[in-house]
């Protein structure tokens, strides 16, 4: 089985076959030689690769996304076999264009600053978010027209949470 | 000494202060939200009295609820901690009013010290050295303007009643003092409830020093030597350490003595930070914290002095009963803050219910946490989990040991600051003491700075397909009602075999 995994955003290719009850691993097409053994049921990892470097692994997350530790650091992990892949890609081609301004962290929406309707600049202030008492002023990223707002005063939104709608200019 | 004290906090900083009360035979009375129900303070307490709700302005804010806690519980005195009500002179007052004790300073001292623009005054007076700026507040947007003109930019706009680095904003030019003015003085009235600000020069390259200093309520005084807290984001620190690269013997005397002086002109008692800007070898009055502050372990272990020993003998009347003579600074101690952000992505706030925890160990080691397994962690309360701190004979072994504690340590379910921190400490720059409070902001932590992609590629790959066959030999919930109604089926006829009824009825 092949595996596309987007580590940090760098790609990396990983295929897994099992041959005679044994696992083979290979990254970026060279095999690599790993010990890979489930400590306990919290997503702690021992793996001992080559002649015998050890790590001490602690991952988490779902089949598509998940966060990996490896001595302090942290590792972001977005992992896709190739059926996943192909049906990714088509839906970004067919939502190519819209652009939405999403929530990019978890928060309480203070006050809007424009409406739906209103012509922005890139760069203009659409929204006041406030995370842990700190306000931030959400940008749009684009000059264009607000298309719908999602979100209203006082409303918690989640990290991920579409805020506003906005049509790029060169459409409206 | 007191018998019982109450601890109005919460997270690591109740159970810190918790440890000391016990070690001292004190009974212990902690407070706690519905939120909290289930935290450590609470578990490690003597006592423990729900105050009701969940937010902190519906607990941990509401003095009549903690005044009524610590009249049920019969403490004799209140330790407020940092944040919440730690720097409200008014429930200073009302603590004392009651005839209760109050570890922290006289509310007069909170009062004057809360306000920046009350406080610049006091320590002009007083011949301390401030920063460059007005001492009133301005009341809009072209008023700021024309007070940066006269000034010179860059500016910094602060809120009159700030702190914690909210409502703070600097402004290199006019064209961005509209926003930031708006912002500042929004995000002053939502955490302060005071949208008054004022205008400072904004000095480069500045480090932030400050001084521990504890009086007691005779009149003497002792000050602890620095930390160095320049590395910091926002104004919300990282990583703190004590003693500073810039400051020698003879620049610490100074600075203390100008603390010291500071403290004196609002008959201070206790135990107080004053926070200076050092930049090329002078230093300017920032502000003084009337209370403990989070990186005060980092003056524990480089002077041995227990700080919350000192404020629980200060409060209850003992003289310090030594002097400037007696405080001595045995090797470098740093400290790392953890808090619940996902700093690859700008420091924003992670949720999450923590999974795995595995704590660093080892000599020279001491971890300051409110972490266990199954915490909640949300966004109505403070970021900070744990504070991790270490201490070594000198700033290089004292680096490497944080280094190694940092890969050590691991949090999982919520992302964590320790990464960041971790890039701070590898970077050659830090480690040559060569750095000031705009170190952080500049360094880029969305590029990974671990070595091992290949490996984590792997691993997840390995992880994926072993969750994809737990997924296939599991149970399927179509077999699991077969199973179980076939159970229920034999067990009847179980049951009417040995002539006993199947279900209740006609027996």
């Amino acid at each position: 089985m092949k595996y596309f995994v987007k580590v940090n955003g760098h790609d990396h290719e990983v295929v897994l076959t099992e041959r005679l009850g044994e696992l083979l691993v290979e990254v970026d097409g060279e095999p690599m030689d790993i010990v890979y053994e489930e400590v306990d049921s919290l997503g702690q990892v021992l793996a001992i690769t080559g002649e015998g470097a050890a790590f001490g692994v602690s991952i988490e997350g779902d089949s598509q996304r998940a966060g990996i530790t490896i001595a302090g650091h942290f590792y972001d992990i977005e992992i896709e076999d190739e059926r996943e892949r192909a049906a990714h890609a088509a839906a970004r081609a067919a939502g190519a264009g819209g652009g939405s301004v999403k929530s990019v962290m978890p928060g309480v929406v203070v006050s809007l600053l424009v409406a739906e309707g209103d012509e922005v600049e890139e760069g203009q202030p659409l929204l006041v978010l406030e995370a842990m008492k700190m306000q931030n002023e959400i940008v749009a990223p684009a000059a264009g027209a607000v298309v719908r707002i999602h979100a209203s005063e006082g409303e918690a939104v989640s990290a991920g949470a579409k805020l506003v709608d906005l049509k790029a200019a060169e459409e409206a | 000494m007191f018998d019982r004290i109450l601890v109005a906090n919460r997270g690591e900083i109740a159970l810190r202060i918790l440890r000391t009360a016990r070690e001292m035979g004190i009974e212990t009375v902690a407070v706690y939200s519905d939120f909290d129900q289930r935290a450590l303070h609470v578990r490690m307490a003597h006592q423990a009295i729900a105050l009701g709700g969940e937010l902190p302005s519906e607990s941990y804010l509401v003095g009549e609820k903690i005044l009524d806690a610590a009249k049920r519980s019969g403490a004799q005195a209140i330790h407020p901690g940092y944040g919440f009500l730690a720097e409200n002179a008014e429930f200073a007052q009302a603590v004392m009013d009651a005839g209760l004790a109050w570890i922290g300073p006289p509310p007069n001292a909170i009062e004057v010290m809360g306000d920046k623009i009350i406080s610049r005054r006091a320590m002009k007076d007083a011949g301390v050295p401030l920063v460059p700026g007005l001492t009133d507040a301005v009341d809009d947007v072209a008023e700021a303007i024309a007070a940066a003109e006269e000034i010179g930019y860059p500016v910094a706009i602060k809120a009159a009643a700030g702190g914690g680095g909210k409502g703070i904003r600097i402004v290199r030019d006019p064209a961005e003092m509209d926003t930031a003015f708006r912002t500042a003085s929004g995000e002053a009235v939502s955490a302060f409830g005071d949208g008054r600000l004022y205008i400072e020069r904004y000095l480069d390259q500045p480090r932030h020093i400050e001084i521990q200093v504890l009086f007691d309520a005779h009149g003497d005084a002792v000050h602890l030597g620095e930390r160095e807290c320049s590395i910091q984001r926002r104004h919300q620190k990282l990583i703190e350490e004590c003693p500073s690269v810039v400051i020698d013997e003879e620049m610490r005397e100074k600075m203390g003595e100008v603390a010291l002086q500071a403290g004196h002109a609002v008959k201070y008692e206790g135990a107080g930070t004053v926070e200076f800007l050092w930049s090329g070898g002078e230093f300017f009055f920032l502000e003084m914290n009337t209370r403990l502050q989070v990186e005060h372990p980092v003056t524990e272990m480089v002077t041995g002095i227990d700080l919350v020993r000192e404020q629980l003998r200060v409060a209850s009347g003992e003289p310090l009963g030594y002097g400037q003579d007696a405080i001595e600074m045995r090797g470098h101690s740093i400290e790392v803050r953890i808090n619940a952000e996902d700093t690859a992505a700008g420091f924003v706030p992670s949720v999450g219910t923590v999974k795995n925890l595995r704590f660093p160990g080892g000599a020279g080691v001491r971890i300051d946490s409110c972490l266990y397994r199954g915490m909640e962690v949300g966004l109505a309360y403070d970021p900070m989990l744990a504070k991790v701190i270490v201490h070594a004979h000198d700033r290089d072994t004292a680096i490497r040991r944080m280094r190694r504690v940092l890969e050590e340590l691991n949090v999982s379910g919520v992302r964590i600051s320790a990464p960041a921190a971790l890039a701070v400490l590898e970077e050659s720059a830090f480690q040559e003491g060569n750095f000031d409070t705009h170190f952080l902001e500049g360094l880029d932590l969305s590029k990974p700075h671990g070595n091992e992609e290949q490996l984590a590629a792997a691993v997840a790959a390995i992880y994926r397909r072993h969750r994809a066959a737990d997924r296939a030999l599991a149970v399927s919930g179509a077999a699991r009602k077969g199973w179980r109604e076939r159970s229920r089926a034999m067990t009847s006829a179980y049951s009417q075999a040995a002539g006993r009824p199947s279900a209740g009825g006609d027996a």
